[in-house]
């Protein structure tokens, strides 16, 4: 007579399994649906201003989620830092600090900047005046699954309606193609397409198009840094046409982002940005490490129960005779370890009734 | 814990208990699971209609709803199934609480045993104090039902025994591979310990995270608690099994240090009550403590609870 069944090595195995979820995230929730913009209750600014802090709910309730930060960071060659008299050294320790963690350092110890395409070795345009959003690790999970992630940044002029021009940002076909060459793990190259408007971008890219490189997402990390050409037009060294001009980023001054860039704070720039958030969305993606076990129950085995019901006064509840087959019902599967310590439990959704005449096999997964 | 959807597929929801995630954390291959148990806590089988048609037998018990798996790694798997080779069994062994042997009764008015903590519970007639409650004042002997575990080589105090075999007339004689020859027993740690009937045996528990201490006997020629009756000590025996008896198990209780030199889990997780008295028979203000102990056969997998009151004057 047996209560435990010991699991050989053909009972177990291990897998590992790649999980997405998607992740949306409205520009309603970024600025507007909780509070007045820009002073929304679900985004949280700090007396030190280096970033800024989004949240799904006002961030002072219990069941207010982190989900993402956004901030500003400038190199000190960029041709805006001298210009800078609004936290110039601090927007430059956030560069640096990014920088160092997400493209690491040359030969001789210097802390390379980011570069537009990947390719450090051949030089070409760096991204000197930068935004970082930086994912909450609850939204990433193990990382941002790659060539899902888009972002709709609205670039009309007028500081009222900002949506009526829009750029989609992705990271086409990044699936396929990506860069290794990051401390920080695998990161991909942003490109902008024109989502609504015919004349938004200089180049007409369309969404998909990988013309117009725009920044760099890290994966693993829950990084995404922008070049800040995302908001001026051709003429002031962006990427948007010309016909429809640099947006005005500041509602009341009409400022322009590179002039936020040098005359604001940190949380005025990421406010400025809030307002141009039309729509963010990408796959997380969760590394699930398994192991299944097969608790497998013969034709004799499993047909009696010590259930206290089971039996009135020694007898068998289920038999009239001693010939009638033995029944018992499955609601739960045990996991034991050697010392008979319950280490995982199982429950089904209904009872399983169990005989001679019947063989079950359960598939209990573990993940880790 | 909710009940589980059981409008579509079968669905098994599993989850580590605690125990398991605190062996994970412990790291050192404490986490390894080597074997499986099945179990039908939720199954009332007194629902199952023998004289129904097939079909309808059991209908009533297929459509019992089930619980989500706790995490508690004590409160799961009460009742397992059984494996056993032969499949025309009519009656199985039962474990029942003997109360008819000398020093094996359950205090009167309770119905359950009474540990006395320390001395000056059961009995300070050395001390000339007449506080204590655990005396008859017209016997002069321990009243029925007290343990105390203290006493080391003593027989002053009860115990508690429990038979296993098979409680009807109808059979005559237990299988061999029917005989339980292990038992578990579960207690709270922090109230106290086990120890064989002549206080000479301590064994050593396995303790969890939820303090429930687990002791597994075995039966050895020399093992102090568990026994084999021979058949000419059955003919003389008291027992409250019907048919034949295949095993009996034995122990007392010894209260815990804690207990002894604190009342700090009186307050917390006990009361007081006027329910014993003294040795002049008036009422005496004690402190309590109720639990159950857990006696399950290695063997059957059947179990009986048995409540256990701690008490301290």
């Amino acid at each position: 007579m047996t209560i435990f069944k010991t699991l050989s090595a053909e009972d177990r195995v291990s897998t590992k399994t790649l999980l997405h979820e998607a992740i949306p995230i409205t520009g309603a929730i970024v600025s507007g649906n909780y509070g007045t913009f820009p002073n929304d209750t679900n985004v949280k600014n700090f007396t030190h201003g280096m970033f800024q802090s989004v949240y799904d709910y006002p961030y002072l309730s219990s069941s207010a989620n982190h989900i993402f930060d956004i901030s500003i960071g400038v190199s000190t060659e960029s041709g805006l830092y001298s210009s800078i008299t609004e936290q110039q050294s601090k927007k430059n320790n956030i560069y640096n600090q990014m920088a160092q963690v997400l493209m690491g350092y040359d030969k001789d110890g210097n802390i390379q900047r980011f570069d537009e395409d990947g390719d450090i070795v051949a030089g070409g345009n760096k991204i000197n005046d930068a935004i970082f959003i930086s994912f909450s690790r609850l939204l990433v999970k193990d990382e941002i699954k790659k060539g899902s992630f888009e972002l709709e940044l609205g670039t009309q002029t007028t500081y009222a309606t900002p949506f009526s021009e829009r750029i989609k940002i992705q990271d086409t076909n990044a699936a396929n193609s990506y860069r290794v060459n990051s401390p920080a793990g695998e990161y991909g190259i942003l490109y902008a397409g024109e989502s609504a408007g015919t004349t938004t971008l200089e180049d007409n890219a369309q969404p998909g198009d990988t013309t117009t490189p725009v920044g760099l997402i890290y994966y693993q990390a829950g990084v995404v840094v922008l070049s800040a050409s995302v908001f001026l037009d051709d003429n002031d060294g962006g990427v948007l046409h010309d016909t429809g001009g640099t947006p005005d980023m500041s509602g009341p001054s009409g400022d322009h982002f590179d002039a936020m860039i040098t005359g604001s704070a940190i949380s005025a720039s990421a406010d400025a940005i809030r307002h141009r958030i039309y729509n963010l969305q990408f796959n997380n993606t969760i590394e699930l490490n398994s192991t299944v076990y097969f608790c497998r129950a013969k034709h004799n085995e499993f047909n009696y129960s010590a259930n206290p019901t089971y039996l009135t006064g020694s007898q068998i509840r289920v038999k009239n005779q001693a010939t009638d087959i033995p029944i018992s019902y499955i609601t739960s599967i045990g996991l034991y370890s050697a010392d008979n310590t319950l280490l995982a439990v199982g429950k089904f959704s209904e009872p399983i009734r169990k005989d001679s005449n019947i063989e079950l096999t359960f598939r209990a997964r573990l993940d880790y | 814990m909710a009940f589980q959807d059981n409008s579509g597929d079968i669905i098994l929801d599993v989850v580590l208990t605690d125990e398991g995630r605190r062996r994970l954390a412990q790291g050192g291959g404490q986490f390894s699971i080597t074997k499986f148990a099945l179990g039908d806590d939720e199954i009332n089988y007194s629902l199952f209609e023998t004289g129904s048609t097939t079909a309808l037998q059991d209908l009533s018990i297929l459509q019992t709803p089930i619980l989500e798996a706790f995490t508690n790694n004590t409160s799961l798997m009460k009742s397992k199934l059984l494996s056993l080779a032969n499949q025309e069994l009519l009656y199985l062994p039962v474990l029942k609480l003997n109360t008819q042997i000398p020093g094996a009764s359950t205090y009167s008015s309770d119905g359950n045993f009474v540990v006395a903590v320390n001395k000056a519970t059961l009995d300070d007639s050395d001390a000339g104090t007449g506080e204590s409650i655990g005396i008859n004042s017209s016997t002069n002997q321990v009243k029925a039902g007290f343990l105390y575990g203290l006493d080391q080589g003593g027989d002053r105090a009860g115990k508690i025994v429990i038979d296993s075999g098979i409680n009807s007339t109808n059979v005559t004689e237990i299988d061999e591979s029917l005989i339980e020859t292990q038992f578990i027993i579960e207690m709270d740690h922090r109230l106290g310990q086990l120890m064989s009937v002549d206080g000479k045996t301590f064994p050593r528990p396995v303790v969890d995270d939820d303090y429930v201490a687990v002791y597994t006997l075995t039966k050895t020629p020399t093992d102090p608690f568990v026994k084999t009756p021979s058949q000419e000590d059955l003919a003389d025996f008291s027992t409250p099994i019907d048919g034949p008896i295949s095993t009996r198990l034995s122990f007392k209780i010894r209260s815990s240090q804690d207990l002894r030199v604190s009342n700090f889990l009186f307050d917390r997780i006990g009361s007081t009550t006027q329910s014993y008295n003294k040795y002049n028979g008036n009422p005496q203000t004690t402190k309590y403590i109720d639990s159950i102990i857990r006696v399950t056969g290695r063997t059957t997998g059947y179990a009986v609870d048995i409540p256990v009151r701690f008490v301290k004057v």
